[in-house]
């Protein structure tokens, strides 16, 4: 972050405020909103694209990082701080150029995770459901899907000699950083027991294709969560008592990796974790929860304990930086996405805030000559921000108005400030089992009467569904570094990919 | 009703604690010093009744965040780690799974096998009765 703050400001400090030569002074000219943003203007005036090659490339992904929850996270963060959250700055807020991206997928108005990870890995837009094949695969058809593979930018990297890693609290064999490496017609192929009637029919499982990854010498490192998917149903799980993984073929692929070279680790645990030792150039798999990473506001609980998303980024930018050719990584917020999918802003807010941290970490242990750094969401969330609050407004309560009045709905009832469009705190219920038309509404329960700022709280729903759903708008695509300032306008997703590669020089020739 | 069914309102001796899952453990299956010195007590829990595995039992699971697929019900779910067995008098009067609810019951900690149904848990909440918030 300093780094960031001095070099817009060094930009800054040449150029003079400019006021027109003969202007008349402006009765607003010394209010601070004006000033404040007659100095953003300063600092645009004095950007300096940066136009040479990106020796590296850091892609973060905040899984279901909507505009809103930005919005909502950078709040929460001054608020927390004690300070204005609605001017507060979260990292990426500085970032110089911004664009945003359409997220629609090839045969979908609102995309799940599998093509518009595959979008900004590959360039092309899939299917729902698809990973790392082109539109002409079919869901869930191993034979077919054979000669629909697509090449991704990691996989260029590696034929290119550069380093690659992936990082995610998701499972590491999520739809997101499998984009990566993988190219399957079912996202849930995330061991050889889910593909159940299409196994054996020469198709491998996620998990199987990150540690037996055929691209260049394979990843240098991969942290996340998912172990289940590389044990077998035969092994006990060291962290989880009574728990075994769930692959059915008999394979370890923690031991296919650590066997593959006297120099490939593998780690589980947050200590762990803590001593490993880059000094010899280590390929680091590293797979902190049986599943799923546990949620920032849950961390600190975890049985055997987790590195964060930060240290995860930290430690792959330092193994990753070993490599003189370059490297591309993938950070994924990948959790943010389940907080939402669970109707529960608050966790969906603290793992945005500890993904803004692992930008901070990115920045502060990188160039902005050499590294271009792309932060952006694969999909929108169906959570938005109610009016109208007044300025301070705790952005978890309930809406209080300027007058210092709670907000009523038309019910007489009062709202909270988040509030999402579906999913399980919706306030109609969901059919009961056997049953087959709906309840009465009902009177809507009154928000205020609970405390909305608990961390367990879920807000408020119109549709009532088990999951909340993923949204259709358009996602901010923000960019530092080389090629940066190709960031802008609105731009289809797919596009992030053919910036990274031109920023790297990964597609010359073409 | 017994004591099992959907209670209108909360107990009228008021001698129950207030327990968040928030404050069950320091760490993995280490419970807090509240939880331990609760154990034996009177407490209550908010949470969400888990989609039961049929629709007449004497236990449900409460957890903190709804469950909309029933971990009994398919094998590839995980219940969270920080789950409470809620054990009856009587039938449960089957709440939806997004439905918040207070339940009020005996704390017992310690892992334990049920003899019918061989669920392992290891904070429980006996001769337990809910109402909805």
């Amino acid at each position: 972050m300093t780094r960031l703050k001095s070099s817009l400001l060094a930009c800054a400090a040449f150029i003079a405020i400019t006021q027109p030569a003969a202007a008349e002074a402006l009765p607003q000219q010394n209010d601070s909103y004006y000033i404040a943003a007659a100095k953003q203007l300063e600092a645009a005036l004095a950007r300096k694209p940066i136009e040479g090659k990106a020796k590296n490339v850091i892609l973060f992904v905040g899984d279901g990082m909507s505009v809103p929850t930005v919005t909502a996270a950078r709040i929460l963060e001054g608020q927390k701080r004690g300070v204005d959250g609605e001017s507060n700055n979260l990292t990426i807020d500085l970032f110089p150029f911004v664009a945003l991206a359409k997220t629609y997928s090839h045969d979908g108005q609102v995309s799940d995770s599998a093509p518009t990870a595959t979008a900004m890995t590959t360039g092309i837009k899939t299917k729902n459901d698809i990973i790392g094949l082109n539109q002409n695969a079919m869901y869930k058809d191993c034979e077919g899907s054979k000669d629909k593979h697509v090449t991704t930018a990691f996989e260029l990297a590696e034929a290119a000699g550069l380093a690659t890693g992936v990082v995610s609290t998701a499972r590491i064999t999520h739809a997101t950083p499998a984009a990566a490496y993988a190219h399957v017609a079912n996202r849930d192929w995330e061991d050889d027991a889910q593909m159940k009637d299409q196994k054996g029919k020469g198709c491998l499982d996620i998990a199987d294709q990150l540690v037996n990854w055929g691209a260049g010498d394979g990843f240098e490192v991969a942290l996340g969560g998912g172990r289940q998917h590389f044990l077998p149903k035969e092994t006990a799980d060291p962290e989880d008592e009574g728990k075994t993984g769930t692959r059915t073929d008999g394979r370890n692929l923690t031991e296919e990796w650590t066997k593959k070279s006297n120099n490939n680790i593998f780690v589980w645990n947050g200590a762990d974790f803590a001593k490993i030792d880059l000094t010899s150039g280590p390929k680091i798999l590293g797979l902190f929860d049986r599943s799923h990473m546990e949620f920032e506001a849950d961390r600190a609980k975890d049985k055997a304990g987790e590195p964060s998303l930060a240290e995860m980024t930290a430690l792959a930018i330092d193994r990753l930086s070993q490599n003189d050719k370059g490297y591309i990584l993938m950070v994924e917020g990948g959790r943010i996405d389940h907080a939402h999918h669970n109707g529960n802003a608050a966790r969906a807010l603290e793992d945005t805030l500890a993904f803004d941290q692992a930008v901070k970490t990115a920045l502060e242990k990188t160039k902005r000559e050499d590294t271009l750094i792309i932060v952006t969401a694969d999909h929108s969330h169906a959570m938005t921000i109610n009016g109208y609050p007044k300025r301070g407004n705790p952005i978890l309560g309930v809406a209080v108005d300027v007058d210092g009045e709670v907000m009523k709905g038309g019910d007489g009832i009062p709202y909270t400030t988040l509030a999402y469009a579906n999913g399980p705190g919706a306030v109609f219920k969901p059919l009961a089992e056997g049953q087959t038309s709906p309840e009465p509404a009902g009177i809507r329960p009154d928000p205020s009467a609970t405390d909305t700022t608990d961390i367990n709280y879920l807000q408020q729903a119109i549709v009532p569904l088990a999951s909340e759903t993923h949204a259709g708008d358009d996602v901010a695509v923000y960019a530092w570094g080389p090629q940066a300032h190709l960031m802008q306008g609105t731009v289809e997703q797919n596009y992030i990919y053919h910036v990274i590669a031109h920023a790297m020089g990964l597609n010359a020739g073409m | 009703m017994l004591a099992a069914a959907l209670s209108n309102m909360p107990s009228a001796m008021a001698a129950a604690a207030t327990l968040a899952f928030n404050e069950l453990y320091v760490r993995g299956t280490e419970p807090t010093e509240k939880t331990r010195s609760l154990a034996g007590k009177l407490v209550t829990m908010q949470g969400f009744m888990a989609p039961p595995l049929k629709a007449e039992a004497d236990f449900f699971v409460l957890t903190k965040m709804p469950m909309a697929v029933c971990p009994f019900c398919d094998s590839t779910m995980d219940w969270p780690d920080d789950i409470v067995l809620v054990l009856t008098d009587g039938l449960v009067d089957i709440q939806p799974f997004t439905a918040s609810i207070t339940v009020e019951g005996v704390l017992s900690i310690g892992f334990r096998k049920e003899v019918e149904t061989g669920f392992v848990s290891f904070v429980r909440l006996e001769s337990a009765r809910f109402w909805r918030n």
